[in-house]
């Protein structure tokens, strides 16, 4: 503690280089303590378990483009033969497929008056029939699956029954239990007769993503393009790519089948821009760490050079190797707290700013205070490298040389 | 002496060569992240609709109710879109959506494959400026009654006709048979600005169809389709009478005059369709239910540049100002370390200038190799992009342009850092000097 006082006076001797040393720690903190915020946010969205049985998924789109095809019947042909295949655990068909960024989105009422009824958050809005949750891998939670004899062909059939997922059920009718209860979508009744314990939709990004149902539709049988999935265990998916084709276009040749890919692949490219951020804004973090810790070894070589005569002198005097290691620590934690405060109230600064434009969540207190920290980690290992060296400088050379 | 200053300037960078690798490195890195980051902005930022860019419009329409969605949306109803193809009052117009049919010609051996396919009306060529090889879009009449005409791209000619002129021939889309009346030329604008809500670096489509074939032939729609209130689409007939939207809507409006007179034009529009109960949000005027976008305000709605990529641009300045101030710090401690050189070369008649610009020089040189190797890094960095992250080549093509904004800002970044350094140095007093050799 004596030893603070010596060297804020000669800090304030000579500002210039001190001065360049707490700019640079003000601007390291501010940014590595926004863009590890960035970064653990991003990583912390990519964890997130969707609920399905992802490597077992495999997805594809079949183009049927023979206007004379029957939509309706060719994909009761088609779910039979995909069932049928070897290996096959279960297929079905889908309005859309998880976390792929596209798909249906909806919501029902709780009455059939559009006038005082209350609507549902949002949801991704599955259509598929009593296979579907065996295919997705997804938990069944309460309640029960659909039967085959429940499943519809068309929006506007009668006994619409739906599964909804976990939290959408919470977030709707809170601790209340779904099951039974009736919603409308327009004057369409729709029964709740099972919870789902994960669901996720289409849009990673979606404050509703969590939201989902499935409804008791086959929707196959709607338009030319349809969506299929298929589940089987990951050692026999590759091949099954070919088996799938072969055995569709034996079927019926006039059909284009393309975008064949597991629910995992689809999940990496889905989240690719998350992964893109995180990666860029880690290595920024390493760089700026390596050019601050190297820059700053740099400096502080040249003052122990220029001070040689000082630190012989003081060591001729009495003071051990430790002291002067010591005193080159003490002058480098007080440049780095007072940077690390400024650089942490800066960061805060930013992260509004960043908050505001781009409608991020605010940066937490802890952000700022771990880079401080890790700063300080490194700039120890860059000041005690160059500082131990100078302590082994022996008196005598010390004082003779210029 | 420019040339003298550059020999002592690379001598004094060989004699220190730890620090001056250092100062390259820090230059480098931050110049290569900088660089990076500005080049996938510049290059999603850009607008290739040029001088056209606000000649082009697209026109929304708040065709909603009360209390549904906030905010204008990109596309239009089928209803709107046929009402305001209607309009004569505009030269150039056009509808446009993405569909998808299944492609096959004569030759059998070429099997189906599925092409991604713009319906969309002849003046679509015309406002985006599409360059034909052979032939041209097809006629006025086209649009009012329907044909089965079709522009093909210039590869599909390729590996359909061989490159020759196919303006006559016949393709089949969905078994179906379509004249080509016009092969384009290569033409894939990026972004892909004429439609950014499918993906906004997507290729161009290959095949274009007349928007008149809609009501007969019930293309699947390739994109966004939006409702805000309850109407089941059983059939495709639901799907043009509802109120989803799920169309864009092109016009050229050339002067303000122009566009000012559009922009009563529609304001009348949505007052006639309250009058029959559509456009039933009140609590808009008429007026406000209106808005033609130009290219610029079209891109910037579309959010063609992700927030992510602002963000990066924005840290990345700030991590080169780090590497600024920290050559800053390597420079002074250089340089005074040379004080007692320039000592000596002050008292032997060296100017202050003289030794201000000879430092300069030194700054500037390391700047420029760290340029070069920022450069590097750079290209480095977006060729990793491009292959780990599959993000587009048109976005991680190093912009010919960088070659030149690179070294200018590596050299301007370290003069910068150089001037104080430098004036410390140059203010050098030669008798302190003297006295201790």
């Amino acid at each position: 503690m004596l030893h603070i006082k010596p060297i804020l006076s000669s800090l304030m001797r000579s500002k210039s280089a001190p001065i360049l040393l707490l700019l640079q720690i003000i601007l390291s903190v501010a940014i590595v303590a926004n863009a590890s915020f960035i970064i653990n946010e991003r990583l912390s969205l990519m964890q997130r378990e969707s609920g399905y049985a992802e490597d077992q998924i495999l997805t594809f789109s079949v183009y049927n483009f023979d206007p004379a095809i029957d939509n309706a019947k060719q994909n009761q042909v088609d779910q039979l033969i995909l069932r049928s295949l070897p290996n096959v655990i279960d297929a079905s068909s889908s309005n859309m497929l998880p976390l792929s960024d596209s798909g249906w989105m909806d919501r029902y009422v709780d009455g059939p008056n559009p006038d005082t009824a209350k609507s549902t958050p949002g949801f991704a809005f599955y259509l598929g029939n009593e296979h579907l949750l065996d295919v997705m891998g997804a938990k069944l939670i309460a309640g029960r699956n659909f039967t085959a004899d429940e499943i519809n062909s068309s929006l506007d059939d009668s006994g619409m029954l739906a599964l909804v997922s976990q939290p959408l059920a919470k977030a709707f009718w809170g601790d209340e239990s779904p099951l039974g209860k009736t919603l409308y979508q327009g004057e369409q009744a729709v029964t709740i007769i099972g919870v789902v314990d994960k669901l996720q939709g289409a849009w990673v990004d979606h404050e509703n993503f969590e939201y989902s149902v499935i409804q008791n539709i086959d929707f196959g049988g709607n338009g030319s393009n349809k969506s299929y999935m298929v589940r089987a265990l990951p050692e026999h998916i590759p091949a099954l790519e070919e088996a799938i084709r072969k055995a569709l276009h034996a079927e019926n040749p006039n059909r284009v089948f393309d975008n064949f890919q597991t629910l995992s692949e689809i999940r990496s490219i889905t989240y690719g821009n998350h992964r893109l951020m995180a990666t860029v804004l880690s290595i920024m973090v390493v760089l700026l760490l390596l050019i601050t810790a190297l820059g700053l070894t740099g400096m502080v070589m040249f003052n122990i050079q220029r001070r040689t005569k000082q630190i012989g002198t003081r060591r001729a005097l009495g003071a051990n190797k430790r002291d002067i290691i010591e005193y080159f620590m003490i002058e480098n934690y007080l440049i780095c707290i007072v940077g690390g405060v400024i650089g942490g109230l800066l960061s805060l600064v930013l992260g509004q700013q960043l908050m505001k434009l781009y409608s991020l969540p605010m940066v937490p207190i802890m952000y700022p205070i771990v880079s401080v920290m890790g700063l300080l980690m490194v700039t120890t290992l860059a000041v005690i490298v160059p500082a131990t060296k100078a302590a082994n400088i022996s008196p005598a050379m010390a004082t003779r040389s210029v | 002496m420019f040339f003298y200053y550059c020999d002592l300037a690379w001598r004094s960078i060989r004699q220190t060569p730890m620090l001056s690798m250092l100062m390259v490195l820090a230059i480098s890195i931050g110049i290569g992240i900088t660089i990076t980051t500005l080049n996938v902005y510049k290059t999603m930022s850009y607008n290739p609709a040029g001088d056209r860019s606000e000649v082009i419009n697209s026109v929304q329409l708040w065709s909603q109710g009360l209390d549904t969605w906030d905010e204008l949306m990109a596309n239009i109803t089928y209803t709107d879109a046929i009402n305001l193809r209607n309009n004569n009052e505009l030269s150039l117009k056009a509808a446009t959506y993405r569909t998808g049919l299944a492609l096959q010609s004569d030759n059998l051996k070429i099997e189906p494959v599925l092409n991604g396919v713009r319906v969309t009306d002849r003046d679509f060529f015309r406002i985006f400026s599409v360059p034909f090889l052979y032939g041209s879009y097809w006629d006025a009449s086209v649009d009012l009654r329907p044909a089965y005409q079709v522009v093909i791209s210039q590869k599909l000619n390729l590996r359909f006709f061989e490159g020759k002129n196919s303006v006559g021939k016949t393709v089949f889309l969905n078994r179906k048979p379509y004249q080509i009346v016009g092969v384009i030329d290569d033409w894939n604008p990026q972004p892909k600005y004429y439609d950014p809500l499918n993906g906004a670096f997507n290729d161009a489509e290959e095949i274009f169809i007349p928007f008149s074939l809609t009501g007969q032939e019930e293309f699947d729609v390739w994109g966004n389709t939006s409702g805000w209130k309850f109407e089941p689409m059983l059939t495709y007939k639901d799907r043009l009478v509802s109120e989803k939207v799920w169309i864009q809507f092109w016009t050229e409006l050339a002067t303000d005059e122009k566009k000012q007179s559009y922009l009563g034009w529609l304001t009348r529009y949505v007052e006639q369709q309250r009058a029959i109960g559509r456009f039933t949000d009140t609590a808009k005027t008429p007026a406000e239910s209106v808005q033609i976008s130009d290219i610029d305000k079209w891109l910037e709605d579309n959010n063609v540049v992700p927030k992510d990529n602002k963000i990066l641009v924005g840290l990345s300045l700030l991590f080169l100002s780090v590497c600024l101030v920290n050559i800053l710090g390597l420079l002074l401690t250089k340089f005074l370390k040379r004080a007692p050189e320039v000592g000596v070369r002050r008292a032997i008649g060296a100017s202050r200038g003289q030794i201000f610009s000879q430092y300069m020089v030194e700054v500037g040189m390391i700047g420029f190799i760290g340029g070069v190797v920022g450069l590097l890094w750079a290209w480095g960095s977006l060729t990793a992009l491009h292959s780990y992250f599959d993000m587009d080549q048109s976005v991680t093509g190093l912009d010919v342009s960088m070659w030149f904004i690179t070294p200018l800002i590596a050299i301007s970044t370290a003069v910068l850092a150089g001037i104080y350094p430098a004036w410390v140095v140059c203010r050098t007093k030669p008798s302190v000097y003297l006295k201790a050799q």
